[in-house]
């Protein structure tokens, strides 16, 4: 009997200390902890996926006893943002398309130039003291640690576990989440307005078309040209580029264009907005606008990709002494309701090799 | 050769393992979806108390490690950050029922679940002491009463396998 408590007594201190040494082991961020995590997946994943599907129907019941009005709710709502958003969706589309190929064109970096995988969502997070959510893809379909995860609506976490055909996501709103972001603020010059173009100074509408063989009549003219393929057509001219016309012309200065300010967006746990700090303490709190757009600001060491959609500023917290401005943030995805997510196969120079 | 092996499949900590395998599978999947009022029962933190319940400190303290361990495999919690909360379960367990001889089946009930509340409200302490900051506020109050009523319901059963799974002695037939 005393035999048994001192070997039981020895087990303790040893796995006890195992625990020390594995906690230690993976702070430090050491990659060994990751391969004793994928030999227990090994066993455990077959277990789970019995267990699953065995109890899927309890868990299917619950939900469909728990949640069937709001369901019913939420689906009246969305049917009617949907018929809202249909037509706006046909010229965002569009404006995404120019901006991809005005980025293209100027060699800069873009969404589109990064290859992704669809992934589902299979489970939540078993504790109530991390947030993270299962997906079933994995090292299989190319997903790495630390790649961007998102979902239509915008950037919802990153994948910090991969097995062969699964992966752990964290969710942007845990505490152990942070990503350099960019805040889009208001200008603080004002616009500079010109007056109009002394006539004798400026070209004339007539001189103009004259010089391009046109006949003009009004501000409407005719054009013939000998370009191959291109099919005359009267070309209407806006009064407001007539010189002399009058008009005071409005020029957009540099300074006028929207500013951005960067800083850590850092989540604070469920139920809690994210919030961005170490915002340039030179930053008036009144610059940065409550619905200003919040976006990752890329570069070499930062998680994700620049310019991938996060949220909206719903609060700014104007501090006191030489510290900035903290900014909580209305995410554009919905962490509560999620399904079908993309995972961007852009791996940061910060988690390589893991 | 085949004896020692059957001897070793017949002892209580391999039966415990596969046990556990199992209790962790529905923590994961079943607990991990059916949420009352958002937060997740910990049936695993209950199973660990059962067994420092039914059995003594030690053995509460040396389920609650190994099952800490195997629920931080399958977290992206640092691992042995759960098995230490859970060796501290597996302990409270065992010492609420400490001071009474022949402890009564409600008593025994409260304790464990009593015991699995205090591990929803050690954990993000723990965690805070490793650096992961951020978990510690008044939410941990309704987890742990969560957890304390999931313990109400689900002890009697856990505590009825807990002792059948680390039973000293198993008859292998004949």
């Amino acid at each position: 009997m005393a035999r048994n408590r001192t070997s039981l007594t020895r087990a303790i201190i040893v796995l006890a200390l195992a625990a020390v040494f594995f906690i230690t082991l993976d702070l430090s961020g050491s990659g060994s902890t990751g391969t004793v995590r994928r030999a227990f997946d090994t066993v455990f994943a077959p277990v789970e996926g019995v267990t699953r599907v065995v109890t899927r129907p309890i868990a299917t019941a619950w939900n469909a006893i728990r949640e069937y009005d709001e369901v019913v709710a939420e689906n009246d709502r969305l049917s009617e943002q949907v018929a809202l958003q249909e037509g706006a969706a046909v010229s965002a589309a569009a404006s995404v398309r120019l901006a991809q190929e005005l980025l293209a064109l100027n060699g800069l970096p873009t969404l589109a130039g990064i290859n992704s995988v669809t992934a589902q969502v299979i489970g939540e997070t078993p504790t109530n003291f991390s947030q993270t959510v299962e997906i079933n893809q994995g090292a299989n379909a190319g997903i790495k640690v630390g790649m961007p995860v998102l979902n239509a609506a915008g950037l919802i976490g990153k994948v910090t576990e991969v097995f062969a055909d699964r992966s752990l996501v964290m969710l942007i709103s845990d505490p152990d989440y942070a990503l350099s972001v960019k805040v889009v603020t208001k200008s603080s010059r004002t616009p500079v307005t010109l007056p109009p173009l002394p006539t004798e100074d400026a070209p004339t509408v007539d001189s103009v078309l004259d010089s391009a063989q046109t006949s003009s009549t009004s501000s409407t003219s005719t054009t013939t040209t000998t370009i191959l393929g291109f099919t005359p057509s009267a070309t209407t001219v806006p009064d407001a580029v007539i010189a002399g016309a009058g008009t005071n012309i409005t020029v957009p200065v540099a300074s006028q264009l929207a500013v951005r300010e960067t800083g850590i967006l850092e989540g604070r746990g469920p139920g809690s907005k994210p919030v961005v700090r170490f915002l340039d303490i030179s930053t008036r709190a009144d610059a940065i606008e409550v619905g200003a757009p919040i976006v990752s600001a890329g570069g070499s060491r930062s998680l994700a990709p620049p310019d991938v959609v996060i949220g909206i500023v719903s609060r700014v917290v104007e501090r006191l002494g030489t510290a900035g401005p903290v900014l909580e943030v209305e995410l554009v995805a919905d962490l509560s309701n999620l399904s079908f997510l993309r995972v961007l196969l852009y791996q940061p120079i910060t988690e390589a090799g893991r | 050769m085949f004896e020692r092996l059957l001897r070793a499949v017949a002892s209580r900590w391999f039966r415990l393992v596969l046990v556990l395998l199992v209790v962790l599978s529905f923590q994961t999947t079943l607990f991990g979806d059916l949420r009352p009022f958002g937060y997740a029962v910990q049936v695993l933190a209950i199973f660990v108390a059962s067994a420092g319940v039914s059995h003594d400190l030690r053995i509460g303290m040396l389920v609650g490690l190994i099952a800490g361990f195997m629920y931080d495999a399958v977290l992206a919690t640092p691992l042995g950050v759960s098995a230490i909360v859970f060796a501290m379960v597996g302990a409270l367990g065992a010492l609420f029922v400490q001071p009474f001889r022949d402890p009564p089946w409600w008593l025994r009930v409260l304790a464990v679940s009593v015991a699995a509340a205090g591990g929803e409200v050690l954990m993000p302490l723990v965690k805070s002491v490793v650096g992961l900051d951020g978990w510690l506020g008044l939410r941990v109050t309704a987890v742990a009463a969560v957890t304390l009523a999931g313990g109400l319901v689900l002890a009697w059963p856990l505590l009825a396998v807990s002792r059948w799974t680390l039973q000293e002695k198993m008859s292998l037939g004949r």
